[in-house]
């Protein structure tokens, strides 16, 4: 209570320079690469660390038309769209009845699918796999192997979420003669959407940023299969006047995820919350 | 809010079939309330039940398949001398690509086994003491602190990939930023390619990728703390340092073992980031880069036995760490919180 302005004054300082600290250690890299895909590259090789005199949007056509960006962006939204949404859908058609303990088994079930959450790099196998059951290079077979991953993470969401809901409610809705599909949709459905949310934001995200995927479920010479990562990552290791070219490349490819999910940010802050009162 | 609305919908609509005639209404229910009996599920139509049923089994057949079976296949190809060579003949080795993990014959897996370790706990403890310094930062909700969320989550956004990407070029020895900064001290390094740095580095990288999602979690803990704690507190003079060590930390318990499972778990897997970065050169060479690298690496040579040998040992060990570590951080929760 001593001397309370100087206090307060000293705190908004430090709140000041924290938030300034935060600032430059998470928005820095990623400006920097902004500016460099508006250079032109002589500049960015002369100088690289001014930003431009006068901006260039030449190296977005450059980067658009030469890596193939926009069948790329198409393959990879229908890629990660698909595969992330049959493995939200699926994550709630098994979560629903294991959290209302509808089968027997249920918790042997559980622990089986939460145990996904630790398994290693199986991409080996999966490869084999993957040429044993005709699902190498091609669009179905890329998208069918990207359902898995996300399973996991969504049954453990989902089981918590559905556990919140009041049981009495399934019940009275069946007795009604309500059917379980509909049930799940008009109603276990919007109860559990910030968990759904989060599952099929965080499954699309680990198939839009894959590389590895790509590099051992596709064919080097498929490049209509491409997704965008496979892309951007062309545009490196070619050499240094290439840079502005990949650093627009990067810019096109992460716009649309970028405003997903500033988006959405409000309602992944309120889904964390609810987890993490449910503990 | 929207759920309320459309359970509110749900009721009406479902129960206008049976409302035409009382009587078989009674019949219904009294049927039911036998099927109860019988558990929860007996309430359900049998083409409900068939439904659900096959729901399960869809999603079962998927784990297994592209989850469950590629990790027990890890563990059979491990045993053999499986090559990707076209028609190179397969043949049952035994434990000879364990034992040899041991022998001059492999001299990167030691070295891979101490890198992993460095690599788990630097991650670890270091991303989440800054996740919860920006958590504790930005819980407030201001419109800044909400700009400042989108910003600190964006790595998370941009990808692994995209992530490793932009810090070779931030670290580029001739045109990066990273080197005017050195420079400005006299310094210069060649980072990513340096022996002394590239690990350093990864690790550095590792946590701003991920310390975002921490973050996330932390601020949800922090939210879940009822504020008339803090309150009682401030009028007993309880000073900030005490309030963070005897309130605050013992209180954020679940988002601790929900962080320091996910740090441990994900530092322990991870290559793709590795890849990126330093291809495993370095001293960077973790486990699950040197599992990616035996089997499809430019200098490990197509050797698919080795690497799910090495995969399934980093599985074997992950588990062996991250469970009883669960445990402990689960009962570290049930005794704060009681």
């Amino acid at each position: 209570m001593i001397a309370a302005p100087a206090l307060r004054r000293r705190r908004a300082t430090a709140r000041l320079l924290t938030g300034v600290l935060i600032l430059l250690l998470f928005g820095v890299p990623v400006l920097y690469i902004t500016m460099v895909a508006f250079e032109r590259s002589a500049h960015f090789l002369s100088s690289p660390m001014t930003p431009p005199t006068s901006p260039d949007l030449g190296n977005f056509g450059t980067a658009w038309s030469g890596a193939n960006l926009a069948r790329e962006l198409i393959n990879t939204v229908v890629y990660s769209v698909v595969a992330s949404g049959l493995s939200t859908l699926l994550a709630l058609l098994v979560a629903f009845p294991l959290a209302r303990r509808l089968i027997r088994g249920h918790q042997a079930l559980y622990a089986l699918l939460a145990v996904g959450l630790f398994l290693p790099l199986s991409i080996i196998p999966l490869f084999i796999e993957a040429r044993m059951l005709h699902l190498f290079n091609n669009m179905p077979g890329y998208i069918l192997l990207h359902i898995e991953p996300g399973m996991p993470l969504g049954v453990v969401l989902l089981t918590a979420f559905v556990l919140a809901i009041p049981g009495e409610l399934d019940e009275a809705a069946w007795v009604d003669g309500v059917s379980y599909l509909r049930y799940l949709g008009r109603v276990i459905v919007p109860l559990t959407a910030p968990a759904l949310l989060i599952t099929f934001l965080y499954g699309m995200l680990g198939v839009w940023n894959d590389i590895i995927g790509p590099t051992v479920l596709l064919a080097a010479t498929s490049q209509n299969l491409f997704p965008t990562a496979l892309g951007v990552y062309s545009y490196y290791g070619l050499n240094e006047s290439y840079y502005t070219l990949f650093a627009a490349a990067v810019v096109i490819v992460s716009l649309p995820l970028v405003l997903l999910f500033a988006g959405t940010q409000r309602q992944l802050i309120r889904a964390s919350i609810a987890g993490s009162v449910k503990g | 809010m929207t759920g309320d609305s459309a359970a509110g919908n749900a009721a009406p609509g479902s129960a206008a079939p049976s409302s035409p005639v009382a009587g078989r209404l009674a019949v219904r229910r009294a049927v039911h309330r036998r099927r109860r009996a019988a558990g929860p599920a007996r309430l359900l139509s049998a083409r409900s039940r068939a439904l659900m049923w096959s729901g399960i089994a869809l999603a079962i057949a998927v784990y297994v398949l592209f989850g469950l079976v590629p990790a027990a296949a890890t563990a059979l190809v491990s045993f053999t001398d499986y090559a990707d060579f076209p028609g190179a003949p397969v043949h049952f080795t035994g434990l000879a690509n364990y034992t040899s993990m041991f022998t001059v014959n492999r001299p990167g897996f030691m070295p891979a086994v101490i890198a992993t370790a460095v690599f788990v706990i630097a991650v670890t403890v270091l991303q989440n003491v800054l996740a919860l310094a920006i958590a504790h930062r930005l819980v407030g909700d201001t419109r800044w602190n909400a700009v400042m969320r989108v910003v600190v989550f964006l790595p998370i956004v941009l990808g692994v990939t995209i992530v490793g990407l932009i810090w070779i070029l931030f670290f580029d020895p001739g045109q990066g930023p990273g080197s005017s900064l050195w420079g400005a001290f006299g310094a210069r390094s060649a980072f990513f390619g340096s022996a002394s740095l590239a690990m350093p580095l990864v690790i550095f990288v590792q946590i701003w990728q991920n310390t975002g999602f921490s973050t996330m979690v932390f601020i949800g803990g922090l939210k879940a703390i009822s504020p008339e704690i803090y309150q009682a507190a401030s009028l007993d003079g309880v000073r900030a340092w005490q309030r963070l060590r005897r309130i605050t930390w013992p209180l954020l318990a679940p988002s601790v073992t929900v962080n320091v499972l996910l740090a441990v778990v994900g530092a322990a897997t991870v290559y793709n980031l590795i890849y990126v970065l330093t291809d495993g050169q370095n001293g960077t060479m973790t486990l699950g880069m040197l599992s990616f690298n035996a089997a499809f690496g430019t200098s490990g040579g197509a050797n698919l036995g080795y690497g799910a040998a090495v995969g399934t040992v980093l599985f074997v060990v992950t588990l062996v760490v991250a469970l009883p570590l669960m445990w402990y951080l689960r009962r570290r929760e049930r005794r704060l919180l009681a």
